[in-house]
């Protein structure tokens, strides 16, 4: 008798330790904080100013020695996901659904909206982090699903192909001299429209069909930062349009709306966008 | 030994009653069990359904909500047309004879003859050419097309913002205090959802009912699978591909092809289901044919050699399908098994405000 209330005694004592271990596990692996991830859009050196519609005010040059200007801009970034030297690791959790308080991982920068511009990451584990990855555009787990709301909802602005399903994962319009398009009295139009989210790849003597144009890009900060919860980190990251157009010639290349079209310009994307510098 | 059997005897009557008493209170108390009728449910013979109704299950004021987006000529820019003004119930949703292309504001011409609606759970792509990939987005391109509704989504959204009506409609179905896009999309979803055609003479015969099918139309049947189920596979009469059977004399729709853009696709286009093809008339996506025959006629003299011609119709410089005047009245005899009254008929799809 005595060895068996001995035994339950010593059972009860490990349910306790296990339960307690349970409730008052470390107090820093717990610890949450928060990274604001900041985009600012350049045209080569020069910030990214956007002109009215039909405007003739040519501010910038591509690498072809074309003049044009930007009506226009923007692009969605999803999957955000940050890693720091001693295997820390965010993923910002994704939901694409109908009710738009519940949209999340999706974002998008808009020029000349300036609250698009930062991209507020909440609940990051506390340490340290050197490394973002993201993705340019919305992957299949955003079309897929359906209608969706918020950023992602056509009737509010979400740029969504109606004949193509998926979306514009990086938009530019402006005006080039160099572009003969005309579109009622819009002249010298000039539209790059980066979508597509599948590959379905050749085989035998088929070609490929359709294009994943959506772009995966990681990026080291200049300097490891460190999330706390009275720490909160800011990278900055710089994209320049002048990358993405490359060697694109205006007279030929502008007014691209499809995948296929769209492909040598995805290529592209990637070497588009620096971490310019890191607050800490 | 006696007394014990009869005390079994006895026994026996009031446990079989217990045992009774128990089976039935497991069932519905109501003598009338109540059927939902707008609830989805897949027919036993169907495939599993490709559409997310983890996201947008059908309920009733779902439906009614999207019934009555389906009927509402306001949802177009001049106010003149709406979505059954082309999908008209009683051929299956598809287009009446007098309307070979679509028909949009202004009595604008389309340039494609709209198919039929019914069992869209199971797709994968809509629209001839399957470049929309959710139900969900089927009814943005027919808004914004200028050939057909010509209002832009965001004008089709704010329309029933303004309206009246609708938002309490959209409350009541959905919880929410603004209407928004997606909600607009899941209510003409819930409603062409339950579009189910699985109730044909055809239906109940691969179900059980032998008797459900003449000699002449189990005749056709044979020879149908012999040759036309390889791309109308059963039980969706269609295996959702895209083939160009040839019915462009001189190809001006490239069809597939400005979706994929590769040329291999030149002038392909789904293959459509063949269920309720006796009241969906005229046939094929530029309405060249007007009876079934002349559709058969086509595949058995009819098509030609052409770029992207599919091997399943056209090899060594001939048609592949040959069928004799007896055999095409066979294969036609059971086309029209494929007929289900109950969905051209049903109730539910009416257009009223109940």
């Amino acid at each position: 008798m005595k060895v068996f209330k001995n035994i339950s005694s010593m059972l009860l004592l490990f349910v306790v330790v296990l339960f307690s271990c349970q409730e008052s596990e470390n107090p820093t692996i717990n610890e949450m904080g928060e990274m604001i991830v900041k985009f600012d859009n350049y045209v080569g050196n020069q910030t990214m100013i956007l002109d009215e519609l039909g405007s003739t005010n040519y501010r910038y040059t591509t690498a072809k020695g074309q003049e044009f200007n930007i009506t226009r801009f923007g692009y969605y970034i999803s999957h955000v996901k940050l890693s720091g030297p001693n295997g820390e690791v965010f993923v910002d959790e994704m939901n694409a659904t109908a009710d738009a308080s519940q949209i999340k991982g999706y974002y998008r920068v808009v020029q000349g909206e300036p609250d698009t511009y930062n991209i507020h990451l909440k609940d990051v584990p506390a340490g340290q982090y050197n490394k973002i990855t993201f993705t340019l555009g919305v992957r299949e787990d955003g079309i897929q699903e359906g209608a969706v709301g918020g950023i992602l909802d056509r009737a509010a602005g979400g740029w969504f192909w109606n004949w193509n399903s998926g979306f514009i994962h990086y938009l530019f319009e402006g005006h080039s001299p160099s572009s003969p398009v005309v579109q009622g009295d819009i002249t010298n139009r000039v539209r790059l429209h980066i979508g597509g989210w599948k590959n379905i790849p050749s085989e035998n003597e088929d070609p490929q069909r359709f294009f994943d144009n959506n772009v995966e890009i990681s990026l080291d900060f200049d300097a490891t930062v460190r999330v706390s919860e009275s720490l909160r980190p800011s990278p900055h990251i710089h994209m320049d349009l002048l990358k993405v157009i490359g060697d694109a010639d205006f007279e030929m290349e502008n007014n691209i709306h499809s995948p296929a079209a769209g492909k040598p310009f995805a290529q592209r994307l990637a070497g588009a966008f620096i971490v310019d510098h890191t607050h800490q | 030994m006696i007394s014990f059997y009869k005390t079994r005897v006895r026994l026996f009557g009031p446990v079989l009653l217990l045992i009774m008493i128990v089976i039935n209170g497991c069932e519905p108390v109501a003598e009338h069990p109540k059927v939902d009728v707008y609830k989805f449910e897949k027919p036993a013979h169907f495939p599993e359904p490709t559409y997310t109704f983890r996201n947008n299950q059908v309920n009733e004021k779902g439906f009614k909500l999207g019934r009555r987006l389906f009927n509402d000529p306001s949802l177009s820019r001049d106010g003149s047309i709406s979505c059954s003004s082309c999908h008209v119930q009683s051929h299956a949703f598809a287009d009446i004879m007098l309307h070979p292309f679509s028909f949009g504001v202004e009595d604008r011409e389309g340039k494609r003859n709209a198919p039929p609606l019914f069992n869209l759970a199971f797709q994968k792509e809509f629209f001839w050419d399957g470049g929309v990939t959710h139900l969900d987005f089927a009814p943005i391109l027919a808004f914004e097309s200028e050939i057909e509704m010509d209002l832009s989504f965001e004008e089709v959204v704010a329309r029933i913002s303004r309206s009246a009506d609708y938002p309490a409609l959209f409350k009541d179905a959905f919880g929410i205090e603004e209407v928004t896009g997606p909600y607009v999309l899941h209510a003409l979803s819930q409603f062409m959802l339950m579009m189910l055609s699985a109730d044909s003479k055809y239906d109940r015969y691969v179900q059980g009912d032998q008797q459900a099918l003449n000699s002449l139309e189990l005749k056709g049947l044979e020879l149908f699978r012999q040759h036309c189920e390889s791309c109308h596979q059963e039980p969706l009469f269609t295996d959702l591909s895209y083939r160009n059977n040839g019915v462009q004399r001189n190809i001006t729709d490239l069809g597939r092809e400005t979706v994929t853009e590769v040329p291999q696709d030149r002038a392909k286009f789904k293959v459509p289901s063949l269920r309720n093809i006796e009241v969906t008339s005229p046939y094929m996506h530029n309405a060249r044919f007007e009876t079934l025959k002349q559709v058969l006629d086509h595949y058995t003299e009819g098509v030609a050699e052409q770029v992207s011609i599919d091997p399943k119709v056209f090899a060594s410089g001939k048609p592949v399908i040959s069928l004799n005047a007896e055999e095409k009245e066979q294969i036609i005899a059971f086309l029209k098994t494929l007929t289900d009254p109950g969905f051209l008929t049903n109730p539910i799809f009416f257009n009223s405000n109940d």
